[in-house]
């Protein structure tokens, strides 16, 4: 009984052995430590990960494979054993990559012992650096990233983020004219009546103007001419919301510089839930460029 | 009192002394907590993204809850406001319940909205009461100057979380002072930490933790004291980093309220995680009165003023 559980073993490493000097050949692989690349074998898809990820609940909401880990790494393998990727299939996984709170907990149960999130955060670089723009870096999964700044270089550092402005800045051709005289015909009316997420979302409409958001906005108090930097201010994106001006709600930069700390909704004398159509704002946005270039 | 406790990714991980003087204090006070490990993100992060898997990893957590009939005690503020908004959210909108449940189903949950969300800090002032508290501290401290860091996404949209008063908020403080610390008046004391855009803009987050840090320090804060791991990581790890860049003088350390309340209830100083700090805060401990104060006999007249002469001759 003994002989071919050996032999297995020997095969098995063997195996092992050849399938790593194969990935190191691709340009992933090229980038990933030996012990990355042996460990991608040795994953068993066992989903232990999957069943304990943090994110895992997002897949219901998102529908993307590679959110769950042990399919990441199924997907990884793949791109490292040099698969030709679809533009959305390479997409997929870079989205799957990045929406990780790096809570550690699929590396710590691991049975094979995979330094899983370290493996992540590799390939999420690697990934970002292709020139693919990523959207979910805009929101909160970035703060790992932020704290281990040193880590990326000057330049890998802030190109995925300003890849996925300019990503959506392209989507919005009004935001570009000079002049800022708009006609009113391309009034989106779908694009108001899709603000309907959750019910906060269609207070915009009772938004007199009276510029209180703008005011408390500690953003916009941050700098000295905001119009410049931000483009349309709180109560301008309101304004914008109602008017169906769907390009100048979403490529303003405020949306992405909000802080989400809600002054403008405590203060607002009209009851406008303003960061909370800002958080709607910016899911359609996502949605929108999705599915326009991705 | 029973809790089931809710740490979220970031303390297990970044942020461990925060759990272990959670715990800590709380057993001290006699808060049963209980844990249960299918809690998973709390959604924060996604609602940038896409606002159903926002919704449906916030409220599986509230289902979980709800399926053990506990309550559920967040020790982050931002886990806080998520699981809260995604409470209100299921309570004011049918069909989106509805949904919501049809998923939950899958994995035989189910959320009605009969348990309650708390903040630890809520729970210590509103179900713990401060003269409980009080009751049980060993000594207070003296001469200690602490600026409060309220944290955003606890105390607004005021109406939606229901934490305190959303503009004028005495509950922080209250808490701080039976500690027998001086909770200061400070300008920018509800303002955001800048932790939400570490990461998508560092500039704009950097600079406004900057500018709320150097508001305390011209206040004449010791230290700030927060409790919610995004914040105090900005305000600890993000403040080293910086300080090692440029020179800002002296850096203005942060406490987290589990280690200061610790502190006097007279908890295991490692338990506490004290040497933990990126930027040291074992000073602190130098500010806690010597003599240990009889539990639950308050400090006689004669007694106080004896201890102020004591106080007047020392300065």
């Amino acid at each position: 009984m003994k002989v071919p559980v050996i032999r297995e073993k020997i095969f098995n490493r063997f195996g092992s052995f050849v399938n790593v000097k194969r990935f190191s050949k691709t340009w992933m692989g090229k980038h990933l430590t030996m012990i990355q690349l042996t460990e991608l074998d040795a994953c068993m898809h066992c989903r232990t990960c999957s069943s304990q990820c943090s994110v895992a609940v997002a897949f219901e909401g998102i529908p993307n494979n590679n959110i769950l880990p042990s399919e990441k790494l199924a997907s990884i393998r793949a791109l490292v054993s040099g698969k030709e990727l679809t533009l959305e299939e390479f997409r997929n996984i870079q989205e799957g990559v990045y929406l990780c709170t790096h809570c550690n907990r699929c590396t710590v149960v691991c049975p094979a012992g995979i330094d899983l999130q370290n493996l992540w955060i590799k390939v999420k670089e690697l990934l970002l650096q292709r020139g693919i723009p990523e959207l979910s870096v805009l929101s909160p999964f970035s703060f790992y990233r932020g704290l281990m700044r040193k880590e990326t270089g000057e330049e890998d550092y802030e190109r995925p983020l300003v890849q996925a402005r300019e990503a959506i800045a392209a989507q919005c051709d009004l935001m570009k004219r000079k002049d800022k005289l708009l006609p009113l015909i391309p009034a989106d009316r779908k694009f108001k009546g899709g603000l309907n997420l959750s019910a906060q979302a269609k207070t915009f409409s009772v938004c007199f103007g009276c510029q209180t958001c703008s005011t408390v906005c500690p953003v916009v108090a941050n700098y000295e001419n905001p119009q410049e930097v931000l483009g349309l201010l709180p109560h301008q994106i309101m304004q914008a919301a109602g008017l169906g001006l769907k390009d100048l709600a979403f490529g303003s930069n405020m949306l992405w510089d909000c802080l989400t700390c809600y002054q403008c909704q405590e203060r607002c004398p009209q009851g406008v839930s303003v960061t909370d159509v800002l958080y709607e704002l910016k899911n359609l946005a996502v949605r929108y460029v999705k599915e326009r270039v991705l | 009192m029973k809790f089931a406790l809710f740490l979220g990714c970031q303390i297990p991980i970044r942020l461990k002394q925060y759990e272990t003087s959670s715990r800590a204090i709380l057993e001290r006070l006699g808060v049963g907590l209980v844990d249960i490990e299918e809690f998973k993100c709390c959604g924060y992060p996604l609602r940038n993204i896409e606002f159903k898997a926002f919704l449906l990893s916030s409220v599986r957590n509230l289902a979980l809850a709800e399926k053990k009939k506990l309550d559920v005690m967040a020790l982050c503020k931002c886990c806080f406001g998520s699981l809260k908004k995604a409470d209100y959210f299921m309570k004011e909108n049918v069909s989106l319940k509805k949904e919501v449940n049809a998923t939950l189903e899958k994995e035989g949950l189910k959320y009605e909205g009969r348990i309650e969300i708390k903040h630890l800090l809520s729970a210590l002032h509103k179900d713990i009461g401060i003269e409980t508290i009080k009751g049980k501290m060993a000594t207070t401290f003296k001469k200690l100057r602490i600026a409060t860091h309220y944290g955003c996404h606890a105390l607004r949209p005021s109406q939606v979380v229901g934490f305190n008063h959303g503009v004028s908020p005495p509950l922080f403080d209250q808490l701080v002072e039976a500690t027998g610390a001086e909770s200061i008046d400070w300008p920018m004391k509800l303002e955001c930490c800048g932790a939400p855009l570490l990461g998508i803009n560092d500039g704009l987050s950097i600079g406004l933790g900057l500018k709320k840090l150097n508001d305390g320090k011209k206040s004449g804060a010791d230290y700030l004291c927060t409790a919610c791991p995004y914040c105090h990581l900005q305000f600890e790890k993000v403040q080293k980093k910086i300080l090692s860049q440029r020179n800002l003088g002296h850096p203005l350390p942060s406490i987290l309220y589990t280690q200061l309340l610790g502190l006097t209830l007279g908890v295991d100083r490692k338990a506490l995680g004290m040497e933990m700090s990126e930027i040291p805060i074992t000073g602190i401990e130098g500010l806690l009165a010597k003599e240990t104060r009889l539990v639950e006999q308050p400090e006689s007249t004669e007694e106080i003023e004896e201890r102020e002469e004591i106080e007047s001759n020392e300065e």
